[in-house]
């Protein structure tokens, strides 16, 4: 019985001179060379060789951070792309917009899949944030990498607030005016926050570009590293978070201990808990093929949703932006409702000191929840307290988020969704 | 001098190698990180003048308010009495709207009265009045860099 011929015409490839210059391993075949797959290719020695079932297993995890990853992959992808036409000027910006609609070939579903795709990353950082609470992954020894992730999420708000400005339509003119005026409330340094984002005292050219540098290099270039460094953590922390941690297994090598007459790998001098300490190798799978093969039917799903959404529905694009006037109600897109509805109780109480406190209380929750009880397991008797606490607050961050998006009509007044909007009482 | 000092302690060498070397690692970081910041405040502005011509007296109805857009300001005359009141909402920036009795914000709805007070919403101040004078071409100025009480008039 002989292979299938792709398989057959790809070995004979790989077995050639050049194919062997390129695969330092081919496909594997013995368990041996599936360990190697996974050490000696760039793309894969990230990944463990060998990885516990349960970290596989989607109910655990739902691939919540890696789906993140892949959006931001093609945000990346789909961003550069859109590089090659916009132009960051109050005057050209929104007629890029109008020809990637209408004139460049596939430039509507790019631009499509961008806005969708950092919908989606913003849902689904989000989604894994919750992920990472209810089941206590973020106790010792993974707290640093709890404090990434709360920098990540901040950076994708960040990366959508700076993206949805770069078209110049009324959307992206007052959602500036509003949010450089919201920094503006910072005690102390508010008014020169706002100097400094917007180039000078009004909405203009100086702050569109400001806001393109941010967006197209900067936060994009931070966020990279941070994603780099937050894969990193989850390998050296001892891989996903499961039940059967092995505790605090800190293993400190004192160098001047060693016995002087054995030959140490650097492996050996590895500080912390490592995937093999206290595990039972039953547990273990080779990642290749189950992890990788998993990975990549994960992104054809998140690539097939994101293209779904880009064929069927398109991107907003409001008119040109006026800055005399705003639109009526002026909203911003649904994960800044709350924020918005926040702050039109108080600019400072809404936009500043209710978000700032629940910034520091997220950064600081793994330095105060600190007992070590109920990691790896969904809703965890044991962290009665801390998961009601957050679920409270999340589910007052939907609450205003949901009477933002549906119960606010003309003026940000009051208005029962069921009821049909009123006709614009007040001209302009 | 030379017999008396034991390895561990610090020599004077040592001591100012130290010193010196984090003053200039600690001078550099500081001397960069001030030096980017500066950088990204502008030191020329291309915005438009807050001070502006609106117009001959005539131009406006007597008893009226007529908002000007350009500059987002309502300029409001009563007899010959005039004044200018800031467009632009105290809370976050928005354009107000006027209504029959006074100004709504549309952005998050704060209410104002004719004199520019607030009368309910999340706005934390009440819009401003700019002062108006007469230019020797006998046009109304108007110095959107100068705010007056509500009950300065410029009488023509």
């Amino acid at each position: 019985m002989s292979a299938p011929l792709p398989k057959r015409l790809w070995q004979k490839f790989e077995r050639s001179r050049v194919g062997r210059s390129i695969f330092r391993v081919g496909l594997p075949e013995s368990n041996l060379e599936r360990s190697q797959a996974m050490v000696s290719s760039f793309l894969l020695h990230m990944q463990p060789a060998k990885v516990n079932r349960h970290s596989l297993r989607a109910s655990y995890s739902f691939g919540l951070g890696l789906i993140s990853l892949y959006l931001f992959l093609i945000l990346v992808g789909t961003g550069v792309l859109l590089m090659f036409y916009y132009v960051p000027s109050t005057e050209r910006a929104y007629d890029t917009m109008k020809d990637l609609e209408f004139v460049v070939s596939a430039g509507l579903l790019m631009r499509n899949m961008h806005r969708w795709a950092a919908h989606l990353m913003v849902l689904f950082v989000l989604l894994h944030l919750c992920r990472v609470f209810y089941t206590g992954a973020y106790k010792r020894p993974r707290e640093f990498n709890w404090v990434l992730g709360v920098g990540l999420f901040l950076l994708t708000l960040a990366l959508s607030f700076t993206g949805y400005l770069l078209p110049w339509d009324q959307l992206a003119f007052w959602a500036i005016t509003v949010g450089t005026s919201i920094a503006s409330y910072a005690p102390y340094i508010g008014p020169k926050l706002r100097y400094l984002m917007l180039g000078g005292n009004v909405v203009g050219q100086e702050a569109l570009i400001r806001f393109y540098a941010l967006h197209v290099f900067v936060l994009p270039a931070v966020a990279g590293l941070m994603v780099a460094i937050h894969l990193w953590r989850v390998r050296k922390d001892g891989g996903l978070s499961h039940p059967n941690e092995p505790g605090d297994v800190v293993e400190q090598v004192d160098l001047g201990q060693l016995p002087t007459n054995k030959t140490y790998g650097l492996m050996e001098l590895a500080r912390g808990t490592t995937l093999q300490v206290g595990q039972n190798p039953d547990d273990e799978v080779f990642s290749w093929p189950h992890l990788v093969f998993r990975e990549l039917l994960l992104f054809l799903i998140v690539m097939a949703v994101v293209l779904f959404l880009a064929i069927f529905w398109n991107a907003p694009l409001e008119e040109f932006a006026n800055p005399i006037h705003p639109p009526n109600p002026a909203k911003a897109p649904w994960y800044f409702l709350g924020l918005q509805e926040l702050v039109s109780y108080s600019a400072f109480w809404g936009g500043v000191v209710v978000p700032g406190l629940l910034v520091t209380a997220l950064l600081l929750l793994p330095y105060i929840d600190r007992k070590r009880q109920g990691v790896g397991r969904w809703f965890a008797r044991e962290r009665r307290v801390a998961i009601t606490i957050f679920t409270v607050c999340l589910l007052a961050a939907i609450a205003f988020t949901v009477i933002g998006t549906y119960f606010r009509g003309p003026n940000w007044g009051w208005q029962e969704p069921w009821k049909r909007p009123p006709p614009a009482a007040e001209g302009h | 001098m030379n017999e008396a000092t034991p390895n561990k302690d610090l020599s004077r060498r040592g001591f100012l190698e130290i010193t010196f070397g984090w003053l200039a690692a600690t001078f550099a970081v500081a001397a960069s990180a001030i030096a980017s910041v500066r950088f990204l405040v502008p030191n020329v502005l291309y915005e438009p003048s807050l001070l502006f011509k609106a117009g001959k007296p005539d131009d406006f109805p007597e008893k009226s308010v007529t908002f000007m857009e350009d500059e987002r300001v309502f300029l409001v005359r009563q007899g010959n009495t005039f004044r200018c009141l800031s467009a632009v909402c105290t809370h976050l920036g928005c354009t107000v709207n006027r209504t029959e009795k006074g100004y709504h914000c549309p952005c998050h709805g704060s209410l104002f009265d004719d004199q520019g007070k607030v009368e309910s919403g999340p706005a934390p101040h009440p819009l401003p009045w700019f002062l108006v004078t007469l230019s020797k071409d006998n046009r109304l100025l108007v110095d959107k860099s100068q705010t007056v009480l509500a009950d300065k008039y410029l009488v023509v």
